[in-house]
């Protein structure tokens, strides 16, 4: 798909052509296999707070304030990946 | 330059499969791309190496995988390098393969190898790497493909061999 493509989508409010994209950008092009990665990354984060875990909030409150969107949205990224790496359940040919 | 005929150059009705498959992927591509033909034997030409294998040397940042959109980014990599210099960042092929043997995907020691037996004339100091996963064609081309662009003619090759992974 192209940016066009993807803009036109956010211009028309068309979500599912959206989430689409991403679920064929985690999927590696196969998009039941993108959304099973979605939930498989949340689900992963989920069991590491199921022990309510000390975490460092400071820092992820003092992230949130002072990042911009663009850098937080591309961390939101990083993010899912790290988590699904983190499963042990990697369905990727390459490598991040 | 001289430009080769146009005949059979893409593969006809690339682009439209292309845009079947994945609707509104790729941009439409119709305009004749020049090559240049080889001023001098190839035993006396300098040769530069253009990849798309993700390939980068391994002090350098890696390659964004993870943006959605892709990364508009490129690296050297020095002609003169071993595998063990160099590491892939690359999500989209797979790389168990090239991790055993870069030369698979990335020739580098076999390009060495014809340098040192004269096959051709040199190579340039650096090649060129960068990832395929760009979505934004229009500015691939109006910068990722720019800047590589200058980055080869400043290494004043006689040759480029492109190779996409």
């Amino acid at each position: 798909m192209s940016l066009d493509y993807l803009k036109e989508a956010v211009g028309s409010g068309d979500s599912e052509k959206l989430i689409r994209y991403v679920r064929l950008h985690f999927g590696d092009g196969d998009e039941a296999a993108g959304r099973a990665e979605i939930d498989k990354a949340w689900i992963e984060a989920l069991k590491l707070l199921l022990d309510v875990p000390e975490t460092k909030r400071e820092f992820i409150l003092e992230t949130l304030a002072e990042k911009d969107a663009a850098t937080l949205a591309h961390l939101f990224f990083h993010l899912h990946f790290y988590f699904v790496r983190r499963s042990g359940e990697w369905i990727h040919d390459g490598e991040l | 330059m001289e430009n080769f005929n146009e005949t059979n150059q893409l593969r006809p009705g690339l682009w439209a499969t292309v845009n079947e498959r994945y609707p509104g992927a790729m941009i439409t591509k119709s305009d004749f791309v020049p090559l240049a033909k080889l001023r001098k034997p190839l035993s006396e030409s300098r040769l530069t190496f253009v990849s798309t294998a993700g390939v980068q040397p391994k002090d350098s940042i890696p390659f964004d995988t993870v943006h959605p959109v892709g990364d508009y980014s490129f690296r050297r990599v020095p002609s003169d390098s071993k595998h063990s210099d160099l590491e892939i960042h690359q999500l989209k092929y797979p790389t168990a393969g090239a991790k055993r043997d870069l030369n698979v995907i990335f020739p580098i020691e076999r390009l060495q190898e014809f340098a040192k037996e004269k096959v051709i004339g040199g190579l340039t100091t650096n090649f060129f790497s960068f990832i395929g996963y760009n979505m934004d064609a229009e500015r691939l081309e109006r910068t990722l493909a720019e800047d590589i662009a200058d980055a080869v003619e400043a290494e004043k090759p006689d040759a480029a061999l492109l190779a996409p992974a």
